[in-house]
């Protein structure tokens, strides 16, 4: 006795049907499991036995084959409990052939049917193929999210099993969840003086512009960077299900969160963890699970410099490449780049008060770890001082949702043209005036900016246009950008 | 490029200053001028690598003051201050002492153009097409000391068309502002006299800024931060927008042009006098 589901494998953040297929055969009992699965997978085999048994169904007590196709395609997570289950039902006529279904969900020893990671790439395939998917009703409203998708949602494998006996086609399919908003960012508010750093996180934020802050310990770099998620522009709900596809394929879960995701690896972090890769079936890394959001890399100068040059291929292209004996994936990873570092080993070159203690040859190595194409990548490069004592006790700083308001609009100005500044090349549109052209000639003329730093300059004006809701680049756009730009190598 | 026009004393926009010559002469323009008070930059022709970077930061710290600033077209001193100026956001007058079409010398054609296609204008009492002779200089001094409201020399040897403008200036009552120099230096005996004989010494770019300050009043757009605001000891960058008493953009966008002005360079998180 012979049946099938329709199940989802994320190859590089795209989903592909995986056929589910059940045989229930007249041998002694026993449960063979093909086609590639990883250890999640094949620990299905009791999670199945166990679920089924909770939800008071016989199990059958014969040869039980599963086998998961495509055979090379590499399949891993748990997703697969529900539908190896449900095949298993279906082979031995409990319930109805669903083959014509896409199935997502892990199970829980008591029947439980829990959100898995793939409940978008089951929306994504059920509106591709034109099948319902039966996710977990912890997840369904993130498959319905997907326009032409039709889901139907789950608590447990019995109500699974009558859902299916009913026939989906008597049942209406879930409607789409509201987006939610993610975990809520710290707030900018929390943050005294620091007002040139502040400024340029809002430019930052509104051209989507890779930033560098460098200072002292102590100075407020982290504090400062993790407070960017609060002020991005939400993702559309679109943007979130590309991310979180990225996530699931990682084997994480992650709602239709709007907030952009930040992600913050630690130095320590492998070139595998960082851009993707592992071995076996390739999973995205950091630079994919910040797709669409925010890289931060802190003690920058700390990351090993092969690790930071893995990262040129994504900050120039928007995906990782992964190469594996047989195929090739693309993991989407546009990000915006964020890092801190301190100026020196001793973290004090460029402080107020306190003197560096390292030896210009020692400084010249410790800034020398990050290369020049990496740091080439920073449209802002800004020095976080200290903050005095006299600023502590001194008034909060503005809130997150205000300076918001002020990112959206200029980032709605971007889209309008069709781009975020971050990929702008200089000077093709024609908006800057004659007086802000001049005074980047007069910058380069006086060696104050270098022909890079120029184009930098000048991608980072025309946000500091947007903001103030200018169509032109003037002078004083352009004179705040170079205000704003700050060297690394020759101070 | 627009044709040349005639201004003479009864027009509007003849400039003020030549009311107070015997006899304000009939003007030949191409370009065009507004009434910003304007500033002679003068020199000579045979100056040193230093005279010249120091003309040039002259014309372009009065230009971003708002001021205009007047000069002749000369080699040397003159077109320093002229190409310093247009780096600015002020304007540029040349006084020539050949017809307004006849550019000499030569090798400024470029800096001519460059006046004409940005913010400035270019002047002579002879009609079009009179050839640079010597003898009309001296007069073309007369106008430029009688344009402007004050004159600086930047450097003069011991004779030379710098020292007669400052003449002309002084009689015409205008204040004369001299950079000294070496007292062995050629291009500096004349600066230096003028000096010995009274004139007013410019010991910098914001000594210059804040002398006419007082002579002329407030620029158009005070220059902010220059001087005794930004110690040698340098101040935080994040501590300007408190200090100027504005926001971080603006703070942001005036460092950016005393950097380029030359008058402060960065130094970590710190902004110092350069």
């Amino acid at each position: 006795m012979y049946a099938a589901a329709t199940s989802v494998a994320l190859v590089g953040g795209e989903a592909r049907p995986v056929r589910v297929e059940a045989h229930v055969g007249r041998q002694n009992e026993a449960f063979k499991l093909s086609g590639l699965p990883d250890t999640a997978v094949r620990e299905a085999k009791d999670r199945v036995r166990a679920a089924v048994a909770s939800a008071g169904i016989r199990f059958p007590n014969r040869t039980v084959t599963v086998n998961l196709a495509p055979a090379d395609l590499p399949k891993g997570g748990t997703d697969y409990d529900l539908p190896i289950a449900l095949g298993i039902l279906a082979a031995s006529r409990e319930i109805p052939d669903l083959r014509h279904a896409v199935v997502v969900g892990e199970l829980a020893l008591d029947g439980e049917v829990r959100p898995g990671s793939n409940a978008f790439g089951a929306g994504v395939l059920s509106a591709r193929e034109n099948l319902p998917c039966v996710v977990a009703t912890a997840a369904v409203g993130e498959a319905a999210s997907i326009p032409g998708s039709r889901a139907y949602g789950v608590a447990s494998l019995a109500e699974a099993v009558d859902l299916l006996r009913g026939g989906l086609e008597n049942v209406e399919p879930a409607r789409p969840g509201p987006p939610v908003p993610g975990p809520d960012a710290p707030d900018l508010a929390d943050i005294k003086g620091q007002t040139v750093a502040r400024r340029a996180l809002e430019v930052a934020a509104a051209g989507g512009h890779h930033l560098l802050l460098h200072g002292p310990p102590g100075s407020g770099k982290t504090m400062l960077a993790h407070r960017i998620a609060g002020i991005l522009p939400p993702l559309s709900v679109s943007e979130s299900v590309d991310t979180a596809m990225l996530w699931a394929a990682a084997g994480r879960r992650r709602g239709l969160e709007t907030t952009p995701p930040f992600r913050s690896p630690h130095h320590t972090a492998s070139k595998a963890a960082l851009v993707g890769g592992g071995s076996g079936n390739p999973v995205p890394g950091e630079a994919s699970l910040a797709h669409r959001g925010v890289l931060f890399l802190d003690e920058l100068a700390e990351f090993p410099r092969s690790h930071l040059d893995t990262l040129r291929q994504p900050l120039e292209e928007g995906v990782v490449s992964v190469a594996r004996r047989g195929m090739s994936l693309d993991f989407p990873a546009s990000f915006q780049l964020l890092a801190a570092t301190n100026p020196c080993p001793c973290g004090f070159f460029g402080d107020r008060r306190r003197p560096c203690d390292c030896r210009p040859a020692v400084r010249g190595r410790y800034r020398a770890r990050i290369s020049g194409p990496l740091l080439d990548r920073f449209d802002l490069i800004v020095h976080v001082g200290r903050v005095e004592e006299h600023e502590y006790s001194g008034p909060l700083g503005e809130a997150s949702s205000h300076v918001m308001v002020r990112v959206e609009t200029a980032r709605e100005a971007q889209l309008e043209r069709g781009q975020i500044n971050r990929h702008l090349v200089p000077g093709r549109d024609g908006l800057e005036s004659e007086a802000a052209r001049r005074l980047v000639a007069a910058a380069v003329g006086r060696a104050v900016l270098t022909a890079r730093g120029a184009d930098r300059v000048r991608r980072v004006a025309r946000t500091i246009a947007d903001l103030e809701g200018s169509a032109q680049v003037d002078e004083e756009h352009v004179a705040e950008a170079i205000g704003l730009r700050g060297e690394w190598r020759d101070e | 490029m627009s044709e040349h026009r005639k201004v003479g004393p009864e027009d509007e926009d003849y400039p003020v200053g030549l009311y107070d010559l015997e006899d304000p002469p009939i003007l030949y323009v191409r370009g065009e001028t507004t009434a910003a008070p304007a500033v002679a930059v003068v020199g000579t022709r045979r100056s040193t690598r230093y005279g010249m970077s120091l003309a040039m930061a002259f014309g372009n710290a009065l230009s971003d003051a708002g001021w205009t600033t007047v000069s002749g077209l000369a080699r040397g001193i003159d077109a320093a201050a002229h190409r310093g100026t247009l780096r600015g956001s002020g304007e540029a007058v040349a006084v020539l002492g050949s017809g307004v079409d006849v550019i000499y010398p030569v090798e400024n054609a470029d800096l001519y153009r460059s006046i004409l296609d940005g913010r400035g204008a270019v002047m002579s009492e002879y009609p079009p097409g009179t050839r640079p002779d010597r003898w009309r200089f001296p007069a073309r001094n007369r106008i430029i000391a009688a344009i402007a409201s004050a004159v600086v020399v930047v450097e003069a040897g011991e004779r030379g068309g710098a020292l007669i403008t400052a003449r002309l200036a002084a009689e015409l009552g205008r204040p004369v502002l001299v950079v000294p120099g070496d007292v062995d230096r050629p291009a500096s005996i004349g600066c230096n006299r003028l000096i010995r004989d009274g004139a007013h010494p410019v010991l910098g770019v914001d000594d210059l800024i804040a002398e006419l300050d007082l002579i002329l009043g407030a620029p158009p757009h005070p220059p902010m931060g220059i001087g005794p605001q930004i110690p040698p000891t340098g101040v935080a960058i994040d501590d300007l927008p408190a200090i100027w008493g504005c926001s971080p953009a603006d703070a942001l966008a005036r460092l950016a042009r005393m950097e380029i002005a030359g008058q402060v360079r960065r130094a970590g998180d710190l902004v110092v006098p350069s």
